[in-house]
């Protein structure tokens, strides 16, 4: 167990002295949530700010039609009606972006209204500039609008509007905003936090593994009287410390980002705090442990068996799509926690996080997670192992 | 003391190994060393000649059980390399020329380090390494990161790390090479010093002139068999050539 020890110190100290892993340890992990969320939250406020303010400028062409409509329109302070416009260039400058939409009333529009019929009113925008700001809100006037015809028709009619809506649909949701926001968003963070784990195995493993046959240290490791059983424990363990550091710091990452941004996700506030309960968070640290020694193994092996840090690097650059397909299939609509999805690596702890963000975790199902990978994770070590154990991994160049 | 009987070496090539033997090679193996047998006696310097490739390392990394041999049997200080491992591991310092050592530490904490592998306790590591520091003049630069060390700094934290334990046996693979003169004269010292110690000493090299300097005894190895195997003086009396370094070549083109 001491030499062990040693070698864990001794790794951990090295480590701790590499910009690069330190960085995959706490700065990103720490960092991203909040940039994610502060970017996404200005950049939305921002979006929807100039939207919503900015000034239409709009064709119009009546052709002696919808009066009504016309006014409403000119009435309007956010738009800007350009009447001088004839139908052949509309589509000339709404591409050219001189104006931002254009709206054409058939011209037997009144007639077709007073009879009962329907009138056409066409609406032309570019759907590829401003999310579809301009024809959203053009097509709620147009609504409004054709809202206070029917009114007028059901006047004229004597009848009631009951008679054209028979049902009126009441939605009552039995799941709680924990279980709702615990779904989409217990989904979401498991994506995140394998990724973090990952990338916080990666970079020790490259140094420990391949770094260490690159600057030769290796073979002076080989001849110190201690198993090579001994040196791979040492040395998984300072990988599965920094994978899990990086978990860790995700998390606190996370909360930062709530905290940062309170306002925007005031609504989901208290389903959060709800979710993030210690308990729950305790639960999903101990779900990513056994994940965290299985991929410091499975990247240990590979960085042992590379000649160099860049073949390791090169190698382990496309398991990171790897491991993101379970995760991916996790956030999939009607994938579901059940016996057969627990025994799935990687997937069992995204849909197993998911549940008990949601606070829907069965106890049964949670345990064959744990059990599938705790096996897997001894597997992998004692792969590892046997694999470290072989000349031809060592010394590949010979 | 180091006795090495009839040791074979098999590897199993690769293909990509395969190819670049040539279509006239067959077969999936090849013998870095067939046969070989040498005594390494303490108190005397044991110089493992060979061209590149010959199977010095390959030998050295047998001697030091990171490989173990496809047949023969080595001892080291009476133990045996497979089935006793460990203890020929507390026993053996092993350099190599390429010092390897971890950039991020600081001589102290890399001597240290080993010697903690090694289990020395508090007193004897402190001892032995304020004897080996003063020795090799590094007290000025024991907390500096060894990143940040000249080349000659970096070789003298490698003996120490080396021999801090005081191993009975001690390995060096080609301890001088891409050093520069005043560095590789720190190595013959060592080597000079280990084998006045009572050590067992082990160097290979394809320097003729640390061979002449250094050797009590010596091998010549080529194409992993052994061309020669006696002592300096024994080597000296049968040469057929006016140098040492054109009687190596003798042999190495007779073999």
């Amino acid at each position: 167990m001491k030499p062990i020890l040693t070698i864990f110190k001794k790794e951990f100290k090295d480590i701790t002295r590499d910009r690069r892993s330190m960085m995959m340890m706490f700065i990103i992990p720490m960092l991203l949530f909040p940039l994610l969320f502060t970017i996404a939250a200005v950049f939305t406020a921002r979006q929807t700010e100039k939207v919503r303010t900015k000034t239409l400028e709009v064709a119009l062409i009546t052709q002696g039609n919808a009066e009504a409509f016309r006014e409403i329109l000119l009435k309007r302070d956010d738009l800007k009606i350009r009447e001088d416009i004839t139908e052949d260039i509309i589509p000339q400058l709404i591409r050219s972006d001189s104006i931002d939409a254009a709206i054409r009333i058939d011209e037997q529009f009144d007639a077709q209204i007073s009879d009962l019929q329907r009138g056409q009113i066409h609406l032309y925008f570019k759907s590829s500039r401003d999310m579809a700001a301009s024809r959203n809100r053009l097509t709620s006037l147009i609504r409004d609008y054709e809202n206070q015809i029917v009114n007028d028709r059901f006047q004229r009619l004597s009848l009631d509007r009951t008679i054209v809506d028979p049902v009126q649909v009441r939605r009552h949701d039995i799941a709680s905003p924990r279980e709702r926001i615990g779904k989409s968003v217990g989904g979401f963070l498991p994506y995140i936090f394998v990724l973090m784990c990952f990338m916080g195995c990666m970079y020790p493993a490259l140094d420990l593994g391949a770094g260490e046959k690159e600057r030769a240290t290796l073979e002076t490791l080989l001849v110190a009287p201690v198993s090579k059983i001994q040196i791979l424990l040492g040395k998984c363990g300072v990988i599965v410390l920094s994978g899990f550091a990086s978990i860790a710091n995700s998390f606190i990452g996370f909360f930062i980002a709530v905290m940062l941004q309170r306002e925007i996700v005031a609504r989901i506030l208290d389903a959060l705090q709800g979710m993030f309960e210690i308990s729950s968070i305790l639960l999903v640290l101990s779900l990513c442990l056994p994940l965290t020694i299985f991929f410091a193994a499975a990247l240990m092996s590979v960085s042992i068996f590379a000649k160099s840090f860049k073949e390791a690097q090169s190698i382990m650059a496309p398991l990171n799509i790897i491991i993101i397909i379970p995760v991916f299939i996790g956030l999939l609509p009607g994938i579901e926690l059940n016996a057969i999805t627990s025994l799935i690596p990687v997937l069992n702890v995204s849909l197993a996080s998911k549940e008990i963000f949601a606070g829907t975790i069965k106890l049964p199902l949670l345990l064959e997670v744990y059990a599938s990978l705790i096996a897997l994770a001894a597997l992998s070590l004692y792969g590892c192992a046997r694999w470290f154990e072989r000349e031809s991994t060592i010394f590949r160049e010979t | 003391m180091v006795i090495a009987k009839n040791i074979v070496k098999t590897f199993k090539l690769s293909r990509q190994q395969k190819r670049e033997m040539g279509d006239g090679f067959q077969g999936n193996t090849i013998d870095a060393v067939c046969d070989i047998s040498f005594t390494c006696q303490p108190g005397r310097v044991f110089a493992l000649l060979g061209p590149n490739g010959a199977g010095k390392t390959t030998t050295l990394r047998m001697i030091a059980t990171m490989l173990k041999p496809t047949s023969g049997s080595i001892s080291v200080a009476e133990y045996d390399t497979v089935t006793q491992s460990q203890a020929v591991r507390e026993n053996l310092g092993f350099l190599t020329g390429n010092t390897g050592l971890y950039d991020r530490l600081t001589p102290n904490e890399m001597v240290r380090y080993f010697a903690d592998l090694h289990g020395m306790n508090s007193v004897d590591y402190n001892t032995r390494r304020d004897h080996l520091f003063a020795l090799l003049d590094m007290e000025a630069f024991a907390n500096r990161r060894i990143g940040k060390l000249s080349t000659g700094m970096k070789q003298k934290v490698s003996i120490v790390r080396t021999i801090i334990h005081d191993p009975e046996v001690i390995v060096f693979d080609e301890p001088t090479a891409g050093l520069d003169v005043v560095t590789s004269r720190n190595i013959v010292h060592l080597i000079r010093d280990c084998r006045d110690a009572g050590k067992t000493v082990i160097f290979s090299t394809h320097r003729m002139g640390e061979v002449s300097l250094l050797s009590n005894d010596l091998a010549i190895i080529h194409k992993g068999q052994l061309q020669f195997n006696g002592t300096f003086e024994d080597f000296q009396n049968q040469m057929q050539t006016s140098t040492l370094e054109d009687e190596f070549i003798r042999i190495v083109e007779q073999a």
